[in-house]
């Protein structure tokens, strides 16, 4: 599955070339037919299309964004376990600063600043969320190493690195992936927002954009064919993480 | 026993009388943004329709029919010496302010000199060199240079103040307690509820201009979805702001639906120290452009009108009735003016300067996302790469003239009395078009301001549409259509140049007052 998942973007990646323009016409809120299979939008945009070149962007960008934030997250955590409590307060502290703080001030300053792509965009968001994810991954991570399996292991002479990764890592591994995939929903939707910040070019076609932009619709038939298919290919996209997360076989083994 | 019996029936007699008289139930307004400040002026927000709802309460020296033609307002006659430059206005003898004193020229010259000292940014008095009460009933204005627009823009712009309330204080951008809404108006603030936008007015009775139509009227703030329910419930009695999209709902609803376009346009501005310095390649990129796709696309539901090029719109009276060049889609034409000024086409015929490929900066207020996103369609479907940015409008007005854009697009009036034109093509504002050129534009305008007669200065505001629609200062893109729902209580139009200051209305205060 991870590999028709990879060649599909990898082929949709390949094929934006040939494809036709996301282009605006007179032909605006057409009902899906036969010359618009999922329809237009408000500015007569052809939603097929658009799905198809909203679709690499999205999946690589929120699976970089929320690999970035959930490791992030997973080391600092790991770092405030193994630290003394004065470094551990220091870091908690820190990330209680930062989820004071509203992401979208940073945001806003580093947008005045430079116009990242998409690259650029998945570090930005996946450095603007790690904390939110700090302190269950801290809570996680200190009620396993107290465990009697790691005690013992520890008593018995393994070193750290081989608790971590046979004893502590596969027990997390479940709310990791919990985590994870809700970061990469929370990504999908906050990237919406930026290009109305300005952040962004808002021609970077996303699944959230595309949500954002037919919310004008729900009180109009239109929502079914502008909200249906990006809101349909995000869950589906969430669904084959999640399987592909509890098929795996390491995981599995733990 | 006797006296109860006897309250009772009046009681009843009263309850059970026939269908209040027609002004004894509320006339109800809706806005569809919230709350619009206290309705006094140096309070008030600062927009068109805070404006125009506390010009219910304030009234000027002169006052404007339902047609738009200039009338008595405090002062019932106005004449201008020969040479333009000293007015000599008289007042009113029966206008009092809402506390019952008299309004006297005093006020009048007091809110000259206190208006100069606090500025009031809906007038501006850079030219009144002295006001002075000569009596109670004369005021003499003495201009320091001609002004055409006198009477028509800032004398219909200023509201009175009353010299016995103000006079005492000395930071009026924070007086917002009742009494700082004592006008001389058609309507007078009894309550104001800041929290819900909730304004509710009462008639005057000893307005001097005539009887107010309704004991009371409200302003309330709907959602056009609710104010259309409510509108059909016999709850509110004017929609003011319909979207044009929705005119067929209230229709078929059988309520009354007035439109206009507002001449408060969509442009592109350029920046005109970049590669748009140039008239010709402004020209080129109007050819570029399809309008009236853009219009097309857009505005499905008849939301808007292809704008004119020359500054005034269809129907502004300071319009000259000549057809603007169309800058009709000519892809071939753009690309001979922009050969003409070197720019080549490279591979994949992508437009190029020096061998550069040219990248426009492409600026837009996030209102106008629909109309940024077609244009920039336009623009890469004939060989620009475009960098598109929406952004906020705090955002965009802390972009420089001169600064990192090549287009901007934004919306703006065109209505009113043109005594503001100039700030609105030279200004530094966003939304103006920072355009200088070569002057000439700006000769004109002052010429037209200076003009001795009406007549003078439309031949010069007919100069200056010609010559704006050739150089483009911005493109005109779109004139939005603005709608307002009403029942039978009220007859309502839109005036053809907007209502005072140019504020696109069919809801100024002469629709709610018998002359």
């Amino acid at each position: 599955m991870l590999f028709g998942l990879a060649a599909g973007l990898l082929l949709l990646l390949v094929a934006q070339p040939l494809m036709p323009a996301y282009r605006s016409s007179r032909d605006v809120l057409t009902a899906p037919g036969r010359e618009h299979l999922l329809g237009t939008n408000d500015i007569g945009q052809d939603v097929l299309t658009g799905l198809l070149y909203a679709t690499p962007n999205t999946v690589l960008m929120a699976l970089a964004a929320a690999t970035v934030a959930t490791a992030t997250a997973l080391i600092v955590a790991g770092a405030a376990a193994a630290a003394g409590a004065t470094t551990r307060n220091m870091i908690l502290r820190l990330v209680d600063a930062l989820q004071v703080m509203p992401s979208i001030l940073v945001l806003l300053f580093i947008g005045t600043l430079m116009q990242p792509g998409l690259a650029g965009l998945a570090l930005l968001l996946g450095l603007t969320s790690w904390h939110e994810d700090v302190r269950v991954a801290l809570a996680m991570l200190r009620r396993e190493l107290q465990r009697e399996n790691v005690r013992f292991a520890r008593h018995m002479g393994a070193s750290r690195t081989y608790c971590l990764r046979r004893h502590v890592l596969p027990a997390i591994r479940p709310a990791l992936a919990a985590l994870y995939l809700q970061n990469i929903r929370q990504v999908t939707l906050r990237a919406a927002g930026l290009a109305f910040l300005g952040l962004t070019d808002p021609r970077l076609l996303t699944w959230g954009g595309m949500m954002q932009d037919a919310m004008e619709h729900l009180y109009t038939p239109a929502w079914l064919w502008l909200l249906l298919p990006p809101a349909l290919a995000l869950t589906a996209f969430l669904l084959i993480i999640l399987l592909l997360i509890e098929n795996d076989p390491a995981g599995a083994r733990a | 026993m006797q006296i109860l019996r006897t309250v009772l029936l009046v009681l009843a007699t009263v309850l059970a009388s026939p269908a209040l008289p027609q002004g004894d139930k509320p006339l109800v307004i809706t806005d569809t943004r919230g709350d619009r400040g206290m309705l006094a002026p140096y309070v008030h927000a600062r927009n068109g329709i805070a404006y125009l709802y506390t010009s219910y309460v304030f009234d000027s020296l002169i006052a404007q029919d339902a047609k738009g033609e200039l009338v008595p307002g405090l002062a019932e006659s106005w004449t201008l010496s020969e040479d333009g430059l000293t007015a000599d206005l008289g007042l009113n003898p029966k206008a009092r302010w809402h506390d019952g004193q008299p309004v006297t020229a005093q006020d009048a010259a007091f809110t000259f000199s206190y208006m100069a000292q606090n500025p009031y940014p809906f007038a501006s008095l850079g030219n009144i060199g002295q006001a002075e009460a000569i009596s109670d009933r004369h005021l003499r204005l003495t201009l320091k240079k001609r002004d055409a627009g006198l009477f028509s823009g800032l004398l219909l712009a200023l509201p009175i103040l009353p010299r016995h309330i103000y006079s005492s204080q000395t930071d009026p951008g924070h007086f917002a307690s009742p009494a700082a809404a004592t006008g001389s108006g058609p309507y007078r603030l009894v309550e104001y509820d800041k929290a819900h936008g909730r304004y509710t007015l009462e008639a005057n009775p000893d307005y001097y201009r005539g009887q107010p139509l309704f004991d009371t009227l409200m302003i309330v703030t709907m959602s056009t979805d609710a104010a259309l329910q409510a509108l059909n419930n016999g709850e509110v009695d004017v929609i003011s702001y319909l979207p044009p999209e929705r005119a067929g709902d209230a229709e078929a609803a059988g309520w009354q639906v007035v439109a206009a376009r507002s001449g408060h346009i969509v442009k592109i501005g350029f920046n005109h120290e970049g590669l748009f310095g140039d008239a010709e390649m402004r020209r080129a990129l109007a050819y570029a452009l399809d309008r009236q796709a853009i219009l097309d696309i857009t505005s499905t539901g008849g939301e808007a009108a292809l704008a004119d090029t020359g500054y005034f719109q269809s129907g502004s009276p300071w319009r000259g009735n000549v057809a603007d060049p169309a800058y009709t889609h000519d892809p071939g034409h753009a690309t001979d003016l922009l050969e003409k000024q070197g720019l080549t086409r490279g591979a994949s015929e992508k437009w190029q300067r020096d061998g550069v490929p040219v990248t426009l900066r492409l600026l837009a207020d996030g209102a106008q996302a629909r109309i940024a996103q077609v244009v920039t369609d336009q623009l890469e479907a004939f060989g620009f790469t475009v960098d598109l940015r929406l952004m906020e409008q705090a955002a965009l007005q802390a972009v420089p003239a001169g600064g990192d854009y090549d287009l901007l697009i934004s919306s703006t009036s065109t209505t009113g009395d043109p005594s503001d034109i100039a700030s609105r093509v030279k200004g530094q504002s966003w939304n103006a078009d920072r355009y200088h050129g070569d002057g000439r534009l700006d000769t004109i305008l002052q010429e037209a301001g200076q003009s001795a007669t009406p007549d003078e200065r439309l031949t010069h505001l007919h100069e200056f549409q010609r010559l704006y629609a050739k150089e483009l200062p911005s493109l005109m893109l779109l004139d939005p259509v603005m709608a307002t729902a009403h029942n039978d209580r009220v007859e309502l139009s839109f005036m053809p140049d907007g209502a005072l200051i140019g504020i696109p209305t069919a809801i100024d205060k002469s629709a709610f007052v018998t002359e």
